[in-house]
């Protein structure tokens, strides 16, 4: 076990990241796991971070980069939103007003899609198929799927995330 | 034996062999053109570029099923009775949509880029691709993004081929390069403060077939097409990597690594890459300088094989010629030092030059080693010089006859490269002061003659009476044996500056011999006298040769 | 969920409250089959009870499964991986939500027998990121199982030890794919790999690996449950006069969504028509309109018209009207207001973003083809560019060979079909929004130029 002290990875972070170890024969394997450890936490994974997770799995760090942004979904410059949207666009949603409804939500926000707001409670960003095809339009934010959104209510909607995301930090996502 | 089946041609195979279908159709003499696949790394087949029709004919039968799509002939092993067919019109059409994919988002940067002439992008366009644009027009230069202090990427001109990524995670070991994004987004990238800065770093400006990755010092010095290109072996360590000095005007403008499956595979590290600047300074020794009563005198070359002797012969007397063979020297050079040396004193003292090390031999992940010997022929010189003085004396054998007092004259033979490819300075040079000051005691005896044959200058070519310019690896012809007993001879890349004669020239008129030097003549000598190097009789592959091969099988 | 002309098989907890819950599955009946099978057959006799049974995988390709776990080599020494494919990104697709969600139990069961039966001693549920609710139900479950003895070393006294790990995704489409899921296991970019070799042989850490879908293994636990002729007596049988023609068998989740009246997922026998799903189970196409086309089974699947949708939704019926095939099941209705350029750019842009970028076919293809499509809709398009999609479209893919995956094809069967069964619809639009420059043939300066990077 790693004693040595990091910057970016509390020794919290570094127990949860090895409690999966475990689960497979490789420490690579634990990259993608780890990645949501440190997200989890710090809303984003700095470069910093990316480094230590390397040292910490026995990889170079350009290996833990290359995956990390292989998904184009970890943050890496600051965090993002206490509350991230992810507004559906694929065809089920577009079909039932998703477009409209991340247009409506970050015009009501006053931020550009895949942007935060300036007081770091949210951001809004489109996402593929969520799977919750059922209820289009959709998009999943503080941990669930909100359903039967009305793309001409934004506003409503908004203000529902901004309850989410309120003064104290939530699980993001 | 097996039969593979190649557009209308029957090639043979053994039974062993794992050759995959780029591989068999060369032998065929057939080309499929592909970007990712390389012999040295792993098999990706993400290019797509070398898809071909494939199937099989049954032995019985001769009846031939081909498989009803196009599969990448890199991944396609080709075994007894494998059907290849490398143009059909499938395969042409095949061929020019990867190409115009390619071309999509590849900035028109030709002639500005330096893979000009050498880019297979360029290449398989002219030979497989479509000749007019369908995409949208998109007129654009390439970003650049420094990977480390040797090599430079431009950013855009990548096609993805993952070579880079895939030596340095499984060649070099080292996992500097990444892919970042995904899909057409995808760039190549080195994580902030881990540059690209390995040993073998410069390996991956030779795998990229396009001009994304650049090598900083070959960067705008020279158009492709200008160079020639000479078979050689680096003259950085005992490796001897098969190499090709590529040059113009006698000037070298850069190395790339040989193929040699018994040596270096495909790859050649950086300290041998790079390691040919010093045969440009401009402090080199160019004249053949002679120190004597009447002062300093830059002697013609065609006086020196005279006077040289003559100097030589009226200093033995007293004492004993002491030479030092430098491991930097070929076979055939060693063979004529050591023969004028006893022609002038029978006693000559005849020892391996100095040998320098630096640090521990270094093997990477894929078996490419760097040797701490850092001079090419130590077992070639080691193996003449046993030939005349069977105790074989070394260079602390030389230092202690020449603090004896014996040593009335001393040849000492170098042509070091700089150590670290530091600038050639005094201070930098491969002897220092004390050791130098050595040879003072040459002049005790009434007549004395110090030769000094080297590159730069040092604190013995200052006190030498006759000092030569040495040749640089690249201007000389002949064979060396390195660190695994393998021989490989080469010829003169470039002539060396100022009319200076290298080492062979100037001993082989010094022996007497008419004409041009001609080392494959001194070759036969050798391989005559010496049974270690008893193959060097024979004609030597490009690749070299064993010579424990001859050693085992007895003189002829 | 809809009337239902099917009594719910796999659905039956859903909607019930509590029905996640082990107490719930087991009061149903649950984990008995598993413990029938531990305590009386050995692996190979589930391994032929799988095959028996006609099943083929839910995940899209409609591989027959017991066939594929036929692959594994015998007397390996192991260890032996089972992945579930819990990825479910299809656009359109939301049944395994369904299973996961409301029925983890079930999805748990299937997994351990069908582990038993591929002597996997370790599985990963290999969960994607959007499903926070199936990550908590699932784990809830697992920790259930292990706490009843249904999961961890020597399971009910079998000799059979086994664990279970939920592996968390981060949003990519191809991590559905069956290496590109064992890739992104492995910690790295998920590049599919090159087969051969294929997954059995070497797969997640170069072992003998089997990747089903959560459908897959959930229709596992009820053939375990119900048996192999129950399973049999439900869905399309083999055509008779074609030997090489497995059969529809069984129960499907069909996800219906889109322009209809009533989206959601129902259960039925593999086999009803476009049509009926459409109108008996989902009331219709909304709003009183009439449908332009629907999309049979995830939106790799290309584009059925209103006319052909009496096709039934078999492993056949889609291809007979030259969609992809079955995929997913998962309907998607278009109404006649739809812009088919609409549906058609959207289609392209999901896989251009979800495109790993590996192969030069795809990577460009799919960049390509979206570019076009924004150009067309910015009112610059040309009939040119309909030559030049439907070229891609049929060249580009596993299918004929010119990429590693299956994504390509699915990139490649909207644009086909959409063109060919709604070219006039493209052609109007491109010569009404370009007047001037619909017939040019020369190639045109791209939208943006400057910085264009």
């Amino acid at each position: 076990m790693n004693s040595r002290a990091f910057t970016h990875l509390t020794p919290e972070m570094v127990a949860e990241i090895e409690a999966f170890a475990p689960r497979y024969p490789s420490r690579q394997a634990v990259t993608l796991p780890a990645l949501h450890v440190v997200y989890e936490r710090l809303r984003h994974v700095p470069f910093g971070a990316v480094a230590e997770i390397a040292e910490l799995l026995g990889l170079a760090p350009a290996e833990v980069q290359d995956t990390l942004s292989f998904y184009q979904f970890f943050p890496q410059e600051k965090p993002c939103g206490r509350v991230r949207a992810f507004v559906c666009r694929s065809i089920s949603c577009s079909l039932r007003g998703g477009e409209e409804l991340l247009a409506g939500l970050c015009d009501a926000a006053g931020i550009e899609p895949g942007g935060t707001t300036a007081d770091g409670g949210l951001t809004i960003e489109p996402a593929e198929c969520l799977g919750g095809c059922d209820h289009a339009p959709c998009l999943l934010a503080a941990g669930r799927l909100h359903e039967k959104l009305d793309p001409a209510e934004a506003g409503a909607v908004l203000e529902t995330l901004r309850q989410a995301a309120g003064p104290e930090p939530s699980v993001a996502g | 034996m097996g039969v593979v089946y190649v557009d209308n041609r029957e090639i043979e195979i053994s039974d062993d062999s794992r050759l995959n279908c780029i591989e068999a159709a060369r032998l065929a003499g057939a080309e499929i053109p592909h970007y990712c696949w390389h012999p040295g790394l792993s098999v990706v087949a993400s290019c797509r570029m070398c898809l071909i029709e494939a199937g099989s004919r049954d032995a019985e039968t001769g009846k031939i099923s081909m498989i009803p799509k196009l599969v990448p002939a890199c991944q396609t092993p080709a075994k007894d009775g494998t059907v290849i067919v490398t143009e059909s019109e499938k395969v042409r059409e095949s061929r020019a949509r990867v190409e115009e994919a390619l071309l999509i988002d590849h900035p028109i940067d030709c002639p500005i880029c330096d893979k000009a002439g050498e880019c297979l992008l360029q290449d398989y366009h002219f030979e497989h691709g479509q000749p007019e644009r369908r995409a949208d027009i998109k007129p654009f230069t390439s970003r650049k993004r420094e990977m480390g202090p040797t090599v430079t990427l431009f950013v855009d001109r990548c096609v993805m081929c993952s070579r880079c990524v895939r030596f340095t995670r499984e060649v070099s070991g080292t996992a500097e390069l990444m892919v970042v994004n995904r899909g057409a987004k995808e760039e190549i990238d080195v994580f902030p403060g881990h540059p690209l800065a390995n040993k073998l770093s410069g390996n991956v400006v030779d795998l990229c077939p396009v001009g994304a990755l650049g090598d900083r010092d070959f960067l705008y010095q020279q158009r492709v097409w200008f160079l020639k290109r000479e078979e050689n072996v680096c003259g950085g360590c005992s490796a001897g990597c098969s190499i090709f000095t590529e040059h113009n005007q006698d000037t070298v403008y850069r190395l790339k690594p040989r193929e040699n499956p018994q040596v270096n595979s495909w790859w050649i590290c950086d300290e041998g890459r790079y390691g040919w600047h010093h045969i440009h300074d401009p402090s080199r020794l160019v004249d053949a300088v002679r120190r004597g009563e009447d002062g300093e005198t830059v002697t013609e070359w065609s006086d020196v094989v005279g006077r040289l002797r003559e100097d030589l012969a009226a200093a033995v007397g007293g004492g004993r010629l002491a030479v030092a063979v430098s491991p930097m020297l070929t076979v055939e050079e060693a063979w004529m030092l050591c023969s004028v040396a006893r022609e002038i004193d029978p006693r000559a003292l005849l020892a391996v030059g100095w040998v320098p090390v630096v640090g521990e031999d270094e093997t990477f992940p894929s078996g490419f080693t760097i040797r701490a010997e850092k001079c090419p022929n130590r077992v070639g010189v080691e193996h003449v010089v046993a030939c005349f003085d069977s105790q074989l004396p070394r260079w602390g054998e030389l230092l202690e006859a020449i603090e004896s007092g014996n040593c009335s004259a001393a040849w000492i033979t170098a042509a070091y490269p700089p150590a670290g490819g530091k600038p050639a300075t005094q201070a930098a040079a491969w002897i220092d002061e004390a050791t130098a000051a050595a040879f003072d005691r040459l002049r005790e005896h009434d007549r004395s003659c110090l030769v000094v044959q080297d590159l730069f200058d040092s604190p013995l070519a200052a006190r030498a009476d006759w000092q030569l310019p040495a040749a640089g690896f690249a201007e000389r012809a002949g064979s060396w044996v390195n660190i695994g007993q393998r021989a490989h001879s080469f010829a003169q890349a470039i002539r060396p500056p100022a009319g200076v004669w290298p080492e062979g020239r100037l001993l082989w008129n010094m022996l007497g011999r008419r004409g041009l030097y001609d080392p494959q003549a001194i070759r036969r000598e050798v391989a005559a006298a010496s049974a270690a190097l008893a193959a060097l009789a024979d004609e030597i592959p490009p690749t070299g040769i064993d010579l424990r091969l001859r050693q085992l099988a007895g003189s002829p | 969920m809809g009337m239902a002309k099917f009594e719910p098989v796999l659905m039956e907890a859903v909607g019930a409250a509590e029905g996640h819950t082990l107490e719930s599955y087991r009061s149903r009946g649950g984990y008995a089959a598993l413990e029938r099978l531990l305590a009386e057959s050995q692996p190979a006799e589930v391994v032929e009870m799988v095959k028996s049974s006609g099943l083929r995988g839910r995940g899209g390709a409609g591989f027959m499964t017991g066939v594929k776990w036929g692959f594994l080599p015998k007397d390996h020494p192991g260890p032996i991986y089972f992945c579930v494919n819990a990825d479910e990104s299809e656009p359109g697709t939301f049944n395994n939500r369904f299973l996961m969600e409301d029925d983890p139990h079930q999805v748990l069961e299937g997994t351990i027998i069908s582990c038993y039966a591929t002597r996997a001693t370790t599985a990963y549920i290999y969960l994607r990121y959007e499903y926070p609710r199936s990550l908590e139900r699932l784990q809830a479950a697992i920790d259930e199982a292990y706490a009843a003895g249904y999961l961890g070393g020597d399971i009910k006294g079998s000799g059979f030890s086994l664990d279970i790990y939920l592996h968390r995704g981060a949003a990519a489409y191809i991590c559905g794919e069956e290496t590109g899921l064992i890739e992104s296991i492995e910690g790295k970019r998920a590049w599919p790999r090159i087969k051969p070799p294929f997954p059995a042989i070497e797969g997640v850490f170069r072992k003998p690996t089997v990747v089903n879908n959560v459908e897959t293994v959930a229709c596992v636990a009820q053939i375990a449950r119900r048996g192999v002729d129950w399973f049999r007596s439900i869905g399309v049988p083999a055509d008779p006069e074609n030997p090489r023609d497995p059969g529809s068998y069984g129960p499907k989740l069909y996800c219906l969504s889109g322009h209809v009246e009533k989206p959601g997922c129902y259960e039925a026998p593999l086999g009803i028509t476009l049509r009926e799903l459409i109108d008996d189970y989902g009331g219709g196409v909304w709003k009183g309109r009439r449908a332009k086309a629907a999309i049979p089974g995830g939106i790799s699947m290309g584009l059925a018209t209103e006319a052909e949708f009496d096709i039934p939704l078999d492993f056949k019926g889609p291809g007979s009207v030259g969609c992809m095939g079955l995929g997913t099941a998962a309907v998607v209705v278009l109404d006649e207001t739809v812009s088919i350029v609409d549906y058609l750019h959207n289609s392209c842009r999901f896989f251009a973003h979800e495109s790993c970028g590996q192969c030069t076919p795809c990577r460009e293809g799919t960049s390509w083809s979206l570019r076009i499509l924004e150009r067309i809709r910015a009112g610059k398009g040309r009939l040119k560019d309909l030559e030049i999609l439907l070229e891609m479209g049929s060249t580009m893919g596993m299918m004929p060979g010119s990429t590693i995956c299956g994504l390509a094809d699915g990139a490649a069967w909207p644009i086909k079909n959409a063109i060919t069964k709604f070219r006039g619809e493209f052609e109007d639009y491109i010569k009404r929004t370009n007047p001037e420059g619909w017939m040019v043939t020369e190639a045109v300066p791209a939208l943006e130029i400057v910085g264009a990077h």
